[in-house]
């Protein structure tokens, strides 16, 4: 199965060659064109591909004898020139039959000489252009899309060529004087024109009737009864007219009609696979093998290892450009991450030994060893998954409704199409089954039930693009009704950092500052959140000797030759009182005596007052709810200009508030971190959750601010609003557009070809109205 | 106009080859990339 590779980490292989990478800054997008070698790359993380019975998920054998066609998922590729620099470079390369890259679908399709190459070589190639190359999940998958998509193609082509000669056929009938054509060149068109309908009806109309026997399968009326109804009578009564010789034949009619709406549904597709690959271009990232150490950090012996085998607490050595497969812990290594695909945030994160890593971002400068500590499901990768997977098969309400009107309109469609029948076979028998055809034919109940869901999809993907997850689609339209936003203080208008507040000097002739330097030197190299608070507020540098840290206490160090105590009041002199408890304090003390006390505050989020600001532009009520005391309450509220501050607040009041606001009939937003205020989070209409918070799978909140950033509250409303004036458009012009054509039908002005124009337009109209919302 | 006896039934043959043509160049997968072959013409050192 797997090999192993022994890799000495320093000085001379691969970290070194990284450094100079690093030195050089090359980005990981748009450095594609500069000729990079594989320096940087490690062949070691990508030979476990060369593994049979993974390759067979990403391969299969071709046509000709040791073939093998791999498909593979080509990331950073943003143009189509990229796509060019990938293939050039490796169609030179031995055993490579054939490439074909797709910059739009981000696909590569290999064809190579198992005798000649291994699969490894061919990523490693990519990987030295500065691509990412990934395995694709199921090749099943890609190829039956791939299928899907041409036979579409297939059909829409079918009936094109078939229409156009049809309406050939039929021009001379239109243009001819009376008596031109011979019965005999007539009857020769006409059938002509039935053999050319023949395909169109029996291959190119073919999904229309198996939709419909799904739906009568499934005891539903579908939209495409009316469509599939239309064209089987149309093609019936034209087969009798032409077999009796009398009457009208609509086989161009029949042959336009299945055309435009094939076009139709093959743009809609199109449109909307663009949409959806936003969202599912997620589950793709994972790396499929990594290097695992046999035993860190005795040996720096590693194997290759494939995903499925790694447990947590494994030690992992990710290379430039590869992604991690799991959460973890940096152990030792200096390097960039980018995170952008699970925040939003572009610029990559910059990180060292302790600080953590999420699966899915990827390493961009220097290798990093890593501890695991979540897999798979567990990971924040794994849950940002799931919570995709339940949004994307659960139905807005909207959308639900449309549904249900959109059967009772259909339902109607098809009474009325019976009823013109009988009464136009009192005025004008003849005419009574073509007209009966249009009304079937030129109603459109798309726009009822494709566009509200094409709305908020497009709505979804476009917020996920910025780091912000729907986790409930349905919440998308509260949040545009909503006119009150509550916020939740700690942890959500306040980060999770201190900042120093106050310093309160106890004895005579003592500098403030000094102080601070003091304290600063004293917890430099301490992670606690005091210490970090510290760091940005003093302004010298000093140095302290024989610093030592008592964990829930302070520390101690010696300055100047000075012994001082930095901590709790008790543990830097005890028998200080403090005359009132406020947030976090830290004691200066030397052998003397108390020197300072200092308080430390929360800090407010940088973008929190330019978020407030827009929130009451959008004319929306905001407030805060917090179980804090109501002077501190009080003081964040007033820095950010709300009015409305409530602290003091037990988890009961806070129902208690909210259900009260609830009680005025307009929907709640109600944004938290989802860690100390579940239950209001959960009563609340719409929940916001920010995504540093708790564990995402548990919080059940409606949408999660992965991006961390306050400002995408305003956005996400801004954005629902929009989605719900699309939505309402669409409504409006779906029943504007029935009301006039199908009264038209109904008296017999609109002939069924212009009857098929009109609701092909109309549900291309509605979808690509929708689409609007993912720019 | 005896020969559109003829003409018509070519006609028809003439569709079907055309989309037998078709066929086979969606098969070929003539039809999956649309951008990419356009700019290959930009390309000059055709190596």
């Amino acid at each position: 199965m797997s090999r192993s590779f022994p890799v000495r980490l320093a000085p001379d292989v691969s970290f070194d060659t990284s450094y100079k990478l690093t030195e050089l800054h090359i980005p990981a997008e748009g450095a594609a064109t500069l000729p990079s070698t594989a320096d940087g790359i490690d062949a070691a993380a990508y030979q476990a591909l060369d593994d049979p019975q993974l390759q067979a998920q990403f391969s299969r054998p071709a046509a000709q004898a040791d073939q093998v066609e791999s498909w593979l998922v080509v990331e950073g590729m943003v143009c189509a020139s990229c796509a060019q620099i990938v293939e050039r470079h490796l169609r030179d390369m031995p055993g490579v039959i054939s490439v074909e890259v797709n910059a739009a679908a981000g696909r590569a399709r290999l064809v190579w000489d198992a005798q000649r190459t291994a699969v490894s070589t061919l990523f490693v190639a990519i990987a030295s252009l500065n691509y990412r190359p990934f395995p694709v999940q199921h090749i099943g998958d890609d190829l039956q899309r791939r299928d899907e998509r041409r036979r579409a193609l297939w059909r829409l082509f079918v009936a094109g060529f078939c229409m156009m000669q049809v309406m050939m056929y039929a021009a001379p009938a239109y243009f001819a004087a009376p008596g031109d054509i011979t019965p005999d060149m007539d009857q020769l068109l006409k059938w002509a024109s039935w053999v050319l309908s023949l395909p169109v009806m029996l291959f190119a109309a073919t999904p229309f009737f198996a939709n419909v026997w799904r739906d009568v399968l499934a005891h539903r009326v579908g939209m495409d009864l009316p469509v599939a109804l239309g064209i089987a009578i149309t093609f019936c009564a034209s087969t009798a007219a032409l077999l009796q010789k009398s009457g009208e034949v609509y086989f161009d009619s029949l042959t336009m009609f299945v055309f435009f709406l094939l076009a139709g549904r093959y743009l809609e597709t199109l449109a909307r696979s663009k949409v959806a690959a936003n969202l599912e271009g997620l589950s793709n990232r994972l790396p499929q093998s990594v290097e695992r150490f046999v035993d860190y950090p005795a040996s720096c012996e590693t194997h290759g290892a494939l995903a499925h085998q790694l447990r947590c607490g494994d030690v992992l050595r990710i290379a430039v450009g590869q992604a991690f497969p799991g959460d973890g812990v940096v152990v030792e290594g200096l390097s960039a991450v980018d995170e952008a695909l699970l925040t939003g945030e572009g610029a990559p994160v910059s990180k060292r030994g302790g600080d953590a890593v999420v699966a899915g971002s990827y390493n961009l400068e220097a290798p990093l060893i890593v501890r695991l500590e979540r897999l798979g499901r567990e990971s924040r990768f794994g849950e940002i998954v799931a919570l995709i997977e339940r949004a994307a098969s659960e139905k807005p309400r909207l959308a639900a409704l449309a549904d249900r009107y959109a059967g009772r309109f259909l339902v109607g469609v098809l009474v009325l199409a019976a009823l013109a029948i009988v009464i136009w076979s009192l005025i004008d028998p003849a005419r009574a089954l073509w007209v009966a055809v249009s009304v079937l034919v030129v109603t459109c109940p798309c726009a009822l039930s494709l566009a509200t869901p094409a709305a908020v999809l497009a709505t979804s993907g476009n917020l996920a693009k910025r780091g912000v997850l729907v986790c409930h689609p349905g919440a998308l339209e509260a949040l545009a009704d909503a006119e009150r936003v509550v916020f939740d203080k700690t942890g959500t208008l306040t980060s999770q950092q201190l900042a120093l507040k106050s310093v309160q000097v106890l004895r005579d002739g003592v500098e403030p500052d000094r102080a601070v330097a003091v304290a600063a030197a004293m917890e430099r190299g301490s992670l606690h959140p005091v210490a970090t608070a510290l760091q940005s507020a003093a302004s010298d540098k000093l140095q302290a000797d024989c610093v030592r840290e008592h964990p829930g206490a302070g520390v101690t160090g010696i300055l100047d030759s000075h012994i001082y105590r930095f901590g709790s009041a008790e543990f830097s002199w005890p028998g200080f009182s403090l005359n009132e408890a406020v947030g976090v304090i830290g004691l200066l003390a030397d052998e003397a005596g108390p020197i300072t006390l200092m308080c430390f505050g929360e800090t407010l989020r940088d973008d929190a007052r330019q978020a407030i600001d827009e929130l009451k532009l959008q004319a929306l009520q905001v407030c805060v709810l917090s179980g804090d005391r109501q002077e501190t309450v009080s003081e964040v509220a007033a820095q950010l200009g709300i009015a409305d501050a409530r602290g003091g607040q037990m988890p009961e009041s806070k129902l208690a508030v909210l259900a009260a606001w609830q009680g005025r009939g307009k929907p709640v937003i109600m944004v938290g971190d989802g860690i100390n205020d579940g239950p209001v989070l959960s009563r609340a209409d719409v929940s916001i959750v920010m995504g540093s918070g708790a564990p995402l799978s548990q919080s059940g909140a409606d949408l999660v601010l992965l991006s961390n950033r306050l400002g995408d509250v305003p956005a996400a409303i801004a954005l629902a609003r929009r989605m719900q004036r699309v939505i309402k458009q669409n409504l409006c012009w779906a029943a504007a557009y029935n009301a006039v054509c199908v009264p038209l039908a109904v008296c017999g002005l609109l002939p069924p070809w212009l009857a098929g124009l009109g609701m092909a337009s109309s549900s291309l109209l509605v979808v690509l109205n929708a689409l609007r919302l993912t720019r | 106009m005896d020969i559109l006896f003829l003409l018509i039934p070519l006609s028809i043959v003439l569709v079907l080859i055309l989309v037998v043509i078709f066929y086979w160049a969606l098969k070929e997968g003539q039809f999956d990339d649309l951008e990419l072959p356009g700019h290959a013409i930009l390309d000059d050192d055709d190596s």
